[in-house]
């Protein structure tokens, strides 16, 4: 057979950006061996007319760590056409690791990323020493391919034990640090990320270790990837806030590695802080270095009515009356000297989460036929209609419907403009899935099926081809995964095969398929027919195959006589 | 439950009893829910706080968080809430917790609401 797997007739995007065309791909041993018209034999064909082909999607952010060890295929990223992930970032990883260290790595994801520690007790065997070790112990054993950034976190307790989440380093403790870095980077490692966000503590509550370290370490660790010319360097360094973009240029100038930071949104309380934030970035790459803002697809929706919204919680006004009886708040709705109050209340000078914009907060169902005309309206646009002032609309239209109008609102990502700037921008890579981890408290695998059918089928915000670059060679070419991301001959044939027509994300769904039967949200959608990695179909119209093609990434640094050595 | 309104002039005022005053003792908790909503009512020697039972970051239960000199942590990335207003004070600035005052009222305890 000339192939092993024919894709006829589909529309390939091939994730240059390019524009997509009708073609056939063709693939042997686990690569795209022809793309065009194509009539040699295939031990199997598939007829993708009416479907896109595009390379696999590489979900950079994920805390896969542990999951993938009992979890070859890390649901649900099949199911959202990811053929490649990203582990090991914000400094978290499970090597390096001293037999008796395991625990304080435990310690941080259970808090930070918050992976029930019930899961990973059960979950993580354990066994290695070294990041090499660890990428080893996943050969063979993967359905989609897996790589990971050494973190800083195991990196530091691995040579400073407790002492780590204690006090800065020594400079001899530096130096061994600056070893394992470099033996990791040897054994494979995609690249190495660092964590100082504030917020972020172990299950102890002491902070975790990479909070400790002072600039001369961080720097010290990452020109390692600067001397060895490989790899990227991922940072989370808490709020955001300007000064941190001379952090990363300096890093990024010192290195002239990619540096990725997080992160840029587009939030309607601060609206223009994105666009203040790629001007800053730009200013990087203009002086000849790279530093990539991660950013997210999925806005945050609310859906709520005047009988249980707690979006008021921060207006005391609001939230007292949201904590009377329906029928006393009945009274102080339609009482207009508490209205006085409530507007007053909104009018507060305070940064707020909710943006207080009733353009924004749209009427998404209504209780009474003869409001009918309202719905998918915006609260201001209502106000107009009725010829009132919008907190009147708001609260005399729910107060006709006994409080039971649903409205909806996005705090962000719901502006199409910003959004469309922030998602094209070539200095932001698209997607922070954060797989695998906040596992009972949400699920964004789904953000490139997002990307495509809310921002590109329905808003129309970039183009297929763009999305699907975005998604694919965009993330490949900053990772340095050579060979991945397009479907060009040679590349490896990890494809997703998708109806533009219906794909979407479906809302996050209970399930009970971590260790010992463990609850988390997983997420299914709808569109993605294929799912190939390295020329073996992994899913298949909501079916995951079994097998198991999947191959450990490893980054440009890698050199396994020396990290075997080491 | 019973709620009654004191209006004067744009200012009301209502109490809501959550549990009898000789309810709780010290360090003890109680799981109410007001009008829909998940509260827990706790005793901290002779002072009553009322408080959002799940966290504002990522909705974990504050049922059995600790609570260590007027403040409540989460078990689950460690936020800590003052109990008095609410404020996230590690990491300072998060969202704060939704509190609320507690008052005894004759043989109630009950949660004040003033708007």
């Amino acid at each position: 057979m000339e192939y092993d797997l024919l894709i006829r007739g589909g529309r390939v995007a091939d994730g240059s950006g390019l524009p997509s065309h009708t073609a056939d791909v063709g693939v042997k041993d686990g690569k795209i061996a022809g793309v065009g018209r194509l009539s040699g034999s295939a031990s199997r064909t598939i007829d993708a007319a009416g479907l896109v082909v595009s390379p696999g999607f590489i979900d950079h952010h994920t805390h896969m760590d542990a999951q993938i060890l009992w979890d070859p295929y890390g649901t649900s990223e099949p199911q959202h056409g990811i053929t490649s992930i990203v582990m090991g970032n914000c400094g978290l990883a499970l090597a390096p690791v001293s037999d008796g260290g395991e625990d304080a790595l435990v310690k941080s994801f259970v808090r930070v990323e918050a992976i029930p520690r019930f899961a990973l007790e059960k979950g993580v065997t354990w066994g290695w020493h070294s990041y090499g070790e660890y990428l080893d112990s996943l050969e063979g054993r993967l359905g989609i391919n897996a790589g990971g950034l050494v973190g800083h976190i195991a990196v530091r307790q691995d040579v400073m034990g407790e002492e780590s989440v204690e006090r800065t380093a020594t400079a001899g403790e530096v130096q061994t640090m600056k070893g394992l870095v470099r033996g990791a980077m040897e054994a494979g490692a995609l690249g190495f990320s660092t964590n100082r966000n504030e917020r972020h503590m172990r299950e102890d509550g002491k902070p975790v270790a990479s909070r400790l370290a002072d600039n001369d370490e961080l720097y010290a660790l990452c020109d390692v990837l600067g001397e060895m010319n490989s790899g990227i360097i991922e940072t989370i360094l808490g709020r955001n806030k300007m000064e941190h973009f001379d952090i990363y240029h300096d890093l990024a100038s010192r290195t002239q590695r990619p540096i990725i930071w997080q992160s840029v949104h587009h939030r309607w309380a601060e609206p223009t802080l994105w666009q203040e934030q790629l001007d800053a970035v730009s200013r990087i790459f203009r002086d000849g270095y790279r530093a990539y803002g991660l950013s997210q697809t999925v806005p945050l929706v609310r859906h709520f009515n005047l009988r249980n919204a707690q979006l008021f919680d921060e207006f005391p006004t609001w939230k007292n009356i949201m904590f009377l009886p329906v029928e006393a708040r009945l009274q102080a709705f339609a009482d207009p000297a508490t209205r006085a109050k409530l507007r007053e209340d909104l009018a507060t000078k305070r940064l707020t989460n909710f943006h207080r914009r009733w353009d924004i907060v749209q009427v998404e169902k209504v209780a009474k036929e003869e409001n009918k005309r309202y719905e998918g309206k915006s609260v201001a646009e209502v106000a107009a209609m009725r010829n009132q002032d919008p907190v009147d609309a708001f609260l005399d239209l729910s107060l006709d419907e006994d409080l039971l109008t649903t409205f909806q609102n996005a705090n962000t990502g719901g502006d199409p403009q910003a959004m469309g700037e922030i998602l094209r921008s070539p200095y932001v890579l698209v997607g922070t899935s954060d797989a695998g981890a906040h596992v009972m408290y949400g699920a964004d695998f789904g953000y490139g099926t997002t990307l495509l059918g809310l921002w590109v089928r329905e808003r129309g915000i970039m183009t297929l081809e763009e999305a699907v670059h975005k998604l694919t060679f965009h993330v490949a070419s900053v990772y340095g995964l050579e060979g991945r991301g397009l479907i060009r001959p040679g590349y490896a044939a990890d494809l997703t095969l998708f109806d533009p027509e219906t794909v979407r994300a479906h809302e996050p769904e209970w399930a009970e398929d971590y260790p010992a039967g463990t609850k988390r949200l997983i997420q299914r959608s709808d569109g993605i027919h294929y799912t190939i990695v390295n020329g073996g179909v992994i899913y298949e119209d909501g079916r995951l195959s079994g097998d198991l093609p999947g191959q450990v990434l490893r980054g440009a640094g890698y050199a396994p006589s020396r990290a075997a050595a080491a | 439950m019973d709620a009654e309104i004191d209006s004067e002039e744009s200012v009301g005022v209502t109490y809501i009893p959550v549990a009898r005053a000789d309810e709780l003792e010290p360090g003890q908790r109680k799981a109410v829910e007001l009008n829909g909503r998940a509260l827990v009512v706790t005793r901290l020697e002779n002072d009553y706080f009322a408080f959002s039972r799940y966290c504002p970051h990522e909705s974990a239960d504050l049922m059995n968080g600790p609570i260590l000199a007027g403040k409540v942590r989460c078990d689950n990335h460690g936020y800590c809430f003052d109990l008095n207003s609410g404020e996230c004070v590690l990491p300072k600035g998060a969202d704060p917790l939704t509190v609320l005052p507690v008052e005894e009222r004759g043989e109630d305890l009950c949660i004040r609401i003033e708007w």
